[in-house]
């Protein structure tokens, strides 16, 4: 699986204002409102469904990176979206340290498969150091996406 | 006695050009105009109606000095290519280049039609000429234009520049042909005969070059590989022969030498060749050589008072070229190949064009077709307003859309192999930032391989002869002599920003409670553990460990994932787990029991 099936490029954001965790997802939740991949009437729910989620674990998972994620049956196949945060947030991580890189994922309650696919292809294109780095530096949401891409074209030719 | 002092003034005349040119180019940098417009201005300047007072309209002459120096050039470009930026761009490059050339050319020929008066078919003789994009104003734009753009967009502008060539040379020439076989009644005479001659010749262009240019690249790399020169001096000779061969013998069969010589340098500079930093060094010197002779010449060959004279109608030629043609070609063409909006702007702002047109707008001339001279003219002001007002602004248009990323800043000093012999070595050029893992560490604590030796460390303006107990400090230039096969190794010693590696595990793992129930974990990820739906993971993960196995950073492998114990209590009881998502190709075998993966951030029993 690759970022361009699942991440929707309208809702990734460079710059996040949130300062806490509740509020980064809020606004990342917001996104996806926004460019319609989630209805706005269920807004609410998937930011509580990914908070629950939150419960059983950060999804903080180290090196400035968080993947909150959910399963919500708002929607029909895997949405998600990209977002940075140039001061970093406490969100509770592994490292204890702040959060500059989200990755945010909803998918539907029926295809499991595509869910973790999404979750594997992010934590192995983020092994790659400088990729990481490089996202968590972008200034626009097209630096992002251009990374995004140039990380899909590697996976295609390897 | 006179050809003598002909001859002297004529060297005395280039070396005055030459120092002029090389003296612009100083000027370049500080106010940001694109070389080869100083370049172009030197020459008209020069020129018989400018102060230098040259009398000089030898079109045969320009032709065969721009033909030279866009070999040169092309080459140079060629063997600066590397291949990765060939893997991202050759398909946008490729539709560029030929449906791309096209499609300006018939847009910019409708429109030259209309704002000069003339026939359809000399209005598309003039987009054709104009139609593709030049090798030797993209390459020195892009290259020497103080902007670093991503690998996908500048190889996608500079490979299109590289390979249209054919597409526009075909164009100009069918248009040519075409016609030159109007009758007096103004009936064309085309038959099919002569339309499968036209598509004849673009195949045999396109074909015929790129099978030149690659075959004898690989004959050019056995050859410099083999030859065994005594003298270090001949192989860039060798080298640039080389791609003068690729060039001629694809001409004179029939292809594009333009394609071929490209295609040649992109070959030999992708392969491991003998002296190939001298090689290298030597035609970037030729491409600039190139470069300024051919521009000034081109500058030379203009007469200012001409261009005043179709100024109007250059204008508008050019602003519908760069406004309209260019920008829909780029729409039509690249709209599949997820280039975002401000990368296609940009990629429409670059479309440069330089000497190519100049020199195919001589071919009509050659041809005397009527009209010729004014379309000469009407194509060089095109050409000077693009390089001027495009070339000019690629910098700030790269900034105000965000196309621009951070270059890197060049090492002070570099040391490099000369062997004329094949040498299983490498010597690289580490910057050490303050993220790189090699920062203050001393050079014996470096974990360097076997067949490592660091050669020179550069402070400041210091060479630092490297000891065991000589400190690395950020800023360093370190220069290791390795093997090839020892730098991916070494890479990793000195890898910037990749600090966090060795500090967090090499698979991303998500941490969990160990108190999340087995039904949880099934309703969150699809994953049906063989326990009971109530169990929670402690109880499921102590259930799959026998008790000697039970320890932090055991392991249980449940397909797709794979759940690590993180952290056990006082009372041997599970209280964290690490979830990894296996890779697909990465899944071990279905009854692969444990397995014990250190980790930095896996805590100690507590």
């Amino acid at each position: 699986m690759k970022f361009s099936d699942f991440i929707n490029v309208e809702s990734i954001r460079a710059q996040l204002n949130a300062s806490d965790k509740e509020s980064v997802i809020r606004e990342m939740v917001g996104a996806l409102a926004e460019a319609g991949q989630v209805q706005s009437s269920d807004h609410e729910g998937i930011i509580k469904a990914i908070m629950k989620r939150e419960e059983l674990g950060s999804t903080g998972i180290g090196r400035g990176v968080a993947v909150p994620h959910t399963k919500h049956p708002s929607v029909d196949h895997l949405v998600g979206t990209v977002a940075v945060s140039p001061a970093g947030v406490d969100f509770n991580s592994l490292d204890g340290e702040k959060v500059q890189l989200f990755f945010l994922l909803v998918s539907p309650p029926d295809r499991p498969g595509d869910h973790l696919r999404a979750l594997e292809n992010i934590s192995r294109q983020l092994r790659d150091g400088m990729f990481c780095k490089f996202l968590k530096q972008s200034k626009s949401a097209e630096e992002i996406r251009q990374l995004l891409d140039e990380a899909d074209a590697n996976q295609f030719s390897s | 006695m006179f050809l003598i002092d002909t001859l002297n003034t004529l060297i005395l005349v280039t070396g005055v050009l030459l120092l002029l040119g090389i003296a612009s180019s100083k000027f370049s940098a500080r106010i940001g105009v694109p070389v080869l417009v100083l370049f172009l201005a030197v020459g008209m300047l020069a020129g018989s109606e400018g102060l230098g007072g040259l009398d000089f309209d030898n079109f045969g002459l320009a032709y065969t000095v721009g033909t030279l120096s866009l070999a040169l050039i092309l080459f140079d470009g060629g063997l600066r290519t590397p291949a990765s930026s060939i893997r991202v761009s050759w398909k946008p490059s490729f539709v560029l280049a030929t449906v791309g050339v096209l499609i300006t050319s018939l847009i910019t020929g409708a429109a030259a039609a209309w704002i000069l008066e003339l026939s359809w078919l000399e209005g598309l003789l003039l987009g054709s000429i104009v139609g593709s994009t030049d090798a030797a104003a993209v390459f020195a734009t892009l290259r020497y234009g103080g902007v670093s753009l991503s690998e996908r967009l500048s190889a996608t502008l500079e490979i299109e520049s590289g390979a249209n060539d054919p597409m526009a040379i075909f164009l100009t020439i069918g248009c040519i042909e075409v016609l030159s076989n109007y009758t007096e009644a103004g009936v064309t005479v085309l038959n099919s005969e002569a339309v499968l001659a036209l598509l004849n010749l673009f195949a045999m262009q396109m074909v015929v070059g790129a099978a030149a240019g690659l075959a004898i690249g690989k004959a050019a790399v056995w050859t410099i590989n083999r030859v065994n020169l005594d003298a270090a001096g001949l192989y860039p000779v060798l080298a640039t022969a080389l791609g003068f061969l690729s060039f001629g013998a694809a001409a004179s069969v029939g292809g594009s030498g333009f394609l071929a010589v490209y295609l040649t340098g992109i070959v030999i500079g992708n392969s491991r060749i003998v002296f190939q930093r001298g090689i290298f060094l030597f035609h970037d010197a030729a491409a600039w050589f190139g470069q300024i002779i051919m521009f000034i010449v081109l500058g030379l060959l203009s007469y200012p008072s001409r261009l005043f004279a179709v100024a109007g109608q250059g204008l508008l030629v050019a602003a519908v070229l760069v406004f309209v043609a260019r920008p829909v070609t780029v729409a039509m063409t690249l709209f599949a190949f997820r280039f975002s909006w401000r990368e296609l702007v940009f990629i429409s702002w670059v479309g440069l064009k330089g000497a190519v047109p100049i020199t195919l707008a001589t071919f009509p001339l050659m041809y005397e077709i009527e009209g010729a001279r004014e379309l000469f003219d009407v194509v060089f002001f095109v050409v000077v307003v693009s390089a001027v007002v495009q070339g000019w602004t690629m910098p700030f248009m790269a900034r105000w859309l965000h196309v621009d990323v951070p270059s890197e800043p060049p090492p002070p000093v570099t040391l490099e192999i000369s062997s004329l012999r094949h040498v299983d070595g490498d010597i690289v050029d580490y910057t050490v930032d303050q993220e790189s893992r090699a920062v203050d560490r001393l050079v014996r604590e470096l974990a360097l391989p076997e067949g490592v030796v660091i050669a020179m460390i550069t402070r400041h303006d210091q060479i630092i002869p490297p000891h065991g107990n000589t400190r690395i400090e950020a800023g360093d230039h370190v220069v290791v002599v390795l093997r090839p096969d020892t730098r991916p190794l070494v890479n990793k010693v000195f890898a910037r920003g990749n600090e966090e590696t060795s500090e967090l595990p090499v698979q991303l793992e998500f941490p969990l409670r160990a108190s999340i129930t087995v039904s949880e974990m099934e309703d969150l990820y699809g994953i049906p553990l063989k326990a009971p739906a109530k169990a929670t993971l402690d109880e499921y993960l102590r259930s799959q460990l026998p008790g000697d196995q039970l320890r932090v950073g055991a392991a249980v492998v449940c397909r797709p994932i794979v759940l690590y114990v993180r952290g056990i209590n006082s009372r041997g009881l599970i209280e964290r787990v690490g979830m990894v998502i296996l890779a697909s190709e990465e899944l071990p075998p279905e009854e692969e029991p444990l397995r014990d993966v250190p980790t930095d951030n896996a805590e100690s029993a507590r």
